[in-house]
């Protein structure tokens, strides 16, 4: 046992390394003087230049939050109640619900995004906000259903049949009893969906379109046509960003969970 | 107090009639032809190994199932086109089904909540139905906090609160350890004697149904076996199932050779012959099935003095003798073969008789009053 | 017994809300994710149109054009590429979630993972390109140390898209690795020397099969989208390393053959799908339910995703 776990242990921690070196590279640079890669000296010119002079970063960073929480929102609303439905009620169509939802998962993302360019330019559809806005919610529904769905397992369909048994009609039996224990499993479907939003790239680029540049899509083309060392500064600020953000969700879960 | 804090029982509640009850699951026959009265305010039990039909049977009353044909009337009146909120009957689940994310009290008070009744009648309420169950000071906590047995008594006060004239409780006590179970069932037959009203038991246990039950139905394979008190299905079960299922007991065939008045002469393989009591006797010649429970037996060294008439006596040779304490358990071989179960109370300083012990040769006597004739095989 | 009259009985009667709450979720999917996949399948048997597009003339072209050659190159090129990928990926991600699993400072271990993992998936693939480019860190040190006296160039080969590639989904493979193995009861190990096994014995016949659906979810969850790769090929990859994603992208937007474009999409989804059903199967499980008792249709599969889904939104 011993030589395997220090085989093991060796290799954990050159992964963290290969990990977090690139990253700490990037923080690295962010605090260069020079424009160039050369290290010439340690200043805080471009997280000024983030914060003041990039109106265009700014404006993607807003559609990428416009994106994130109103796709989040509407891809929520609908897999949580797809989730009740497939553990607990019995509906035809109950198989394909299960299959649609579980497929999106497993294709390449490249394939979801040319399927639905294809798909918005058949049916006329101009390419916008909107359309990165349908696209979203598309591949954030299967998340939010999943999360949910592994929420509502841990429960016997007894606890409905309490609420009806105790004078609950189906409304108040979805709003009293099945939203409140679904709670964890809808707010980190919720967050997931906002977090895969904000990351997404692959399928953003096929189904832009002109104006509606999410943060992911300003990155690429400022990686693609002249790196600015802006955005060694922008990555520092977005992982913490996201570093923080994930921190105070999970506690946030933990709290909800506990309480 | 809704419940008559005094100590007489009061007989509330609803008559139950199932008649002629049939569902069936693809094809599985969960229920064939079903029929079954249960008095006003009568603990009654459905008892019967898993798969028997009487979940199915407790979840038809409930309104949570429907079944193929038949009816359920409650005071005379047909509740199968009812959902379970208009029925007056309420359910407290195997797994408790407590909302999780609710306390103590909001479970309880859930259903009041639903009819929007005014605050100060849901608190009164709520507490004098968390005093009935012991509760009181554990109000605040979430079900999650709560033990098995806490667990329990919120379901049966969440049941009770809505005055249902019917409870059907799902093996509500499986979860708990033997010990806890016990005292829970104790604490459900007090709760019954204050409250008054009708409640219908499903257990797979046939040592909490003897205790508690007003009457019993067994039931098998989605068919009732046989109705009774504890002491009927005990001392008189009505078929092979019932006398195997309910306790322990020796059961064996054999072949009727003589009939006065309700004792009955049996031709025992192995035995010779045995008197037995039968209530409605078979004709001379028939096969049929006999039973004697062990602890009815008496188990000597000496052949017993058979002045009493209807003593049977039968002679063996200890095979295995289990000591649990309080009494012992002996398997005895009689000369043919035949093994015959007999449990014997380890008595106070009175008793005088002489250790029993392995190998020892035995006399095993019991009264034909003991011995029940149990089915007519042909 | 118990649970599925249940289900069937009072979920499935008149009135049931089932189909209700159904009804958005089997709209959304179906009109956004399905018919786009059922208008590729169209497209790829159409007529490409002048400027993108398609003229509803029936053809085989974009299937006769897979069949040549070039095509073939990219299409190995893609599998290579996918395979090696997933394979170093897998044979770092194993002893790192059995370390991380064994470890009594799981959280911090977990943390460590996590926060490369959160980074942005482009910033993820900058920092690549900010250590590996001709002004790059790398080339940096290498200058200035006097190793090198020029830049080296380190992108745009097919090495450059596979250490990224690893780099980017390693996290994917990790973590669910990590969740079965920590639910492993290594007792049993213990149980299986006891029995005479060896140690090795003890690991291929008690644990490995205990932590299957762990190393499945991990496989899937790199293979899949590792073959489907566009971004990392485009930015750090070059000639040698030109894959499939790639190639639709620039039939759909440079040349503008939409059927050839539909038609490669298509190639990647069969390929995934049979990739993904064949493991499954394997893994024996039938993957739609095969009688049907209308419990669940994809028990495996579905909890092999609700698991990565929980791995990689859970712990977001």
């Amino acid at each position: 046992m011993r030589k395997r776990s220090s085989f093991s242990k060796a290799v954990f921690i050159g992964t963290i390394v290969f990990l977090s070196l690139p990253l700490l590279v990037l923080v690295l640079y962010s605090f260069n003087e020079s424009k160039s890669g050369s290290w010439t000296g340690f200043s805080l010119r471009w997280y000024v230049k983030l914060f003041t002079d990039s109106p265009q970063l700014w404006r993607a960073f807003g559609n990428s939050v416009i994106v994130a929480l109103s796709s989040a929102l509407v891809a929520t609303m609908i897999g949580t109640l797809g989730a009740v439905a497939v553990n607990w009620y019995k509906f035809r169509l109950r198989k394909y619900l299960r299959t649609i939802t579980f497929l999106p998962m497993i294709l390449p993302e490249i394939i979801i995004g040319v399927s639905l360019l294809v798909f918005f330019s058949g049916i006329g559809l101009k390419l916008s906000l909107f359309t990165v806005f349908v696209a979203h919610v598309s591949f954030n529904l299967p998340f939010v259903f999943l999360l949910v769905l592994a929420r509502l397992e841990e429960f016997d369909f007894s606890i409905i049949e309490a609420a009806r048994d105790l004078g609950a009609s189906e409304t108040q039996t979805l709003l009293k009893v099945i939203l409140p224990i679904s709670m964890p499993g809808i707010i980190s479907g919720f967050l997931t969906a906002v977090t895969l939003s904000l990351e997404d790239f692959v399928i953003t680029f096929f189904v832009t379109g002109p104006g509606a540049t999410t943060l992911p899509l300003y990155v690429y083309s400022a990686i693609r046509f002249g790196v600015s060392p802006v955005i060694n500064a922008l990555s520092v600020v977005m992982i913490l960003g996201t570093v923080a953000l994930t921190w105070s969700t999970r506690n946030f879960l933990k709290y909800i969970a506990a309480k | 107090m809704e419940y008559g804090g005094a100590k007489q029982k009061t007989v509330k509640g609803s008559d139950v009639v199932i008649e002629h009850v049939r569902k069936s699951f693809g094809d599985f026959k969960a229920l064939d032809d079903v029929s079954i009265g249960i008095k006003k305010g009568e603990f009654f039990s459905l008892l019967g190994p898993s798969g028997c039909g009487k979940t199915t049977l407790l979840r038809i009353l409930a309104g949570f199932e429907s079944p193929e044909s038949g009816a359920v009337l409650l005071d005379g009146r047909d509740v199968l086109s009812l959902p379970p909120d208009g029925r007056h009957v309420n359910t407290v689940f195997q797994n408790y089904a407590l909302f999780p994310h609710l306390s103590v009290f909001e479970n309880v008070a859930f259903s009041m909540r639903l009819k929007k009744a005014p605050e100060s009648e849901i608190r009164a309420k709520v507490a004098d139905y968390l005093q009935l169950v012991e509760l009181q000071a554990h109000a605040k906590k979430k079900p999650s906090q709560l033990s098995g047995g806490q667990k329990q008594r919120v379901a049966i006060a969440r049941a009770l609160i809505n005055e249902p004239s019917v409870l059907l409780l799902d093996e509500p006590l499986s979860a708990l350890d033997a010990k806890l179970r016990q005292h829970m069932l104790i604490e459900l037959d007090s709760i019954h004697d204050k409250i008054g009203i009708t409640f219908i038991y499903v257990t797979h246990d046939q040592q909490e149904a003897l205790s508690v039950s007003d009457r019993i139905a067994v039931m098998n394979a989605g068919e009732v076996l046989q109705i009774g008190t504890p002491q009927e299905i005990y001392e008189a079960p009505a078929t092979d199932f019932v006398a195997k299922f309910i306790g322990e007991t020796n059961l064996y065939e054999a072949d009727v050779v003589s009939v006065s008045g309700e004792t009955v002469e049996l031709s025992v393989e192995g035995f010779g012959i045995i008197k037995v009591t039968a209530t409605e006797p078979p004709p001379v010649g028939s096969r049929v099935s006999w039973t004697i429970r062990p602890e009815k037996i008496r188990i000597g060294l000496e052949e017993p003095r058979s002045s009493r008439n209807g003593i049977n006596a039968v002679s063996g040779v200890v095979d295995e003798p289990i000591y649990s304490g309080f009494q012992s358990k002996f398997y005895v071989r009689t000369p043919s073969g035949q093994v015959l179960k007999v449990i014997k109370q380890h008595a106070d300083w009175s008793d005088e008789g002489p250790e029993i012990a392995w190998k020892d040769s035995v006399w095993l006597s019991f009264s034909a009053e003991d011995a029940y004739l149990v089915e007519v095989k042909r | 017994m118990k649970r599925s009259p249940g289900r069937a009985g009072a979920a499935g009667g008149a009135g049931s809300p089932g189909g209700l709450y159904a009804a958005p979720s089997l709209f959304w999917l179906t009109v956004f994710f399905l018919a786009p996949l059922a208008i590729i399948v169209a497209y790829s048997f159409l007529t490409p149109g002048p400027r993108g597009g398609v003229e509803w003339k029936p053809t085989l072209d974009a299937y006769r054009a897979i069949a040549n050659p070039s095509f073939a190159r990219v299409t190995l090129n893609t599998i290579v590429v996918a395979i090696g990928a997933t394979a170093v990926t897998m044979l770092i991600a194993v002893p790192c979630g059995y370390y991380m699993a064994r470890s009594s400072r799981q959280t911090l271990l977990l943390m460590l993972v996590m926060i490369p993992f959160w980074t942005n998936f482009l910033i993820r693939i900058y920092a690549w390109i900010a250590i590996l480019g001709n002004e790059g860190f790398l080339n940096d040190l290498l200058i200035a140390t006097g190793l090198a006296r020029q830049s080296v160039r380190f992108l745009y080969n097919r090495g450059a898209v596979m250490l990224v590639l690893v780099y980017t989904y390693l996290p994917y493979a990790i973590l669910p690795l990590y969740s079965t193995i920590d639910k492993f009861d290594f007792s049993l190990l213990e149980a299986a020397r006891d029995l005479g096994a060896s140690k090795l014995g003890a690991i291929n016949k008690v644990l490995l099969p205990n932590i299957k659906g762990g190393i499945l979810t991990a496989f899937l969850f790199t293979f899949i989208p590792i073959f489907g790769a566009y971004a990392v090929p485009l930015l750090v990859g070059g000639t040698d390393s030109y894959m499939l994603g790639n190639l639709i992208a620039d039939e759909l937007t440079k040349s503008r053959d939409w059927p050839l474009a539909s038609a490669i999409s298509l190639v990647i989804t069969l390929v995934t799908t049979m990739g993904v059903l064949l493991l499954l199967r394997a893994n024996g499980t039938s993957v739609l339910g095969g009688s049907g008792d209308g419990e669940k249709p994809v028990p495996e599969a579905s909890s092999a995703a609700a698991y990565g889904a929980q791995a990689i939104g859970g712990s977001r």
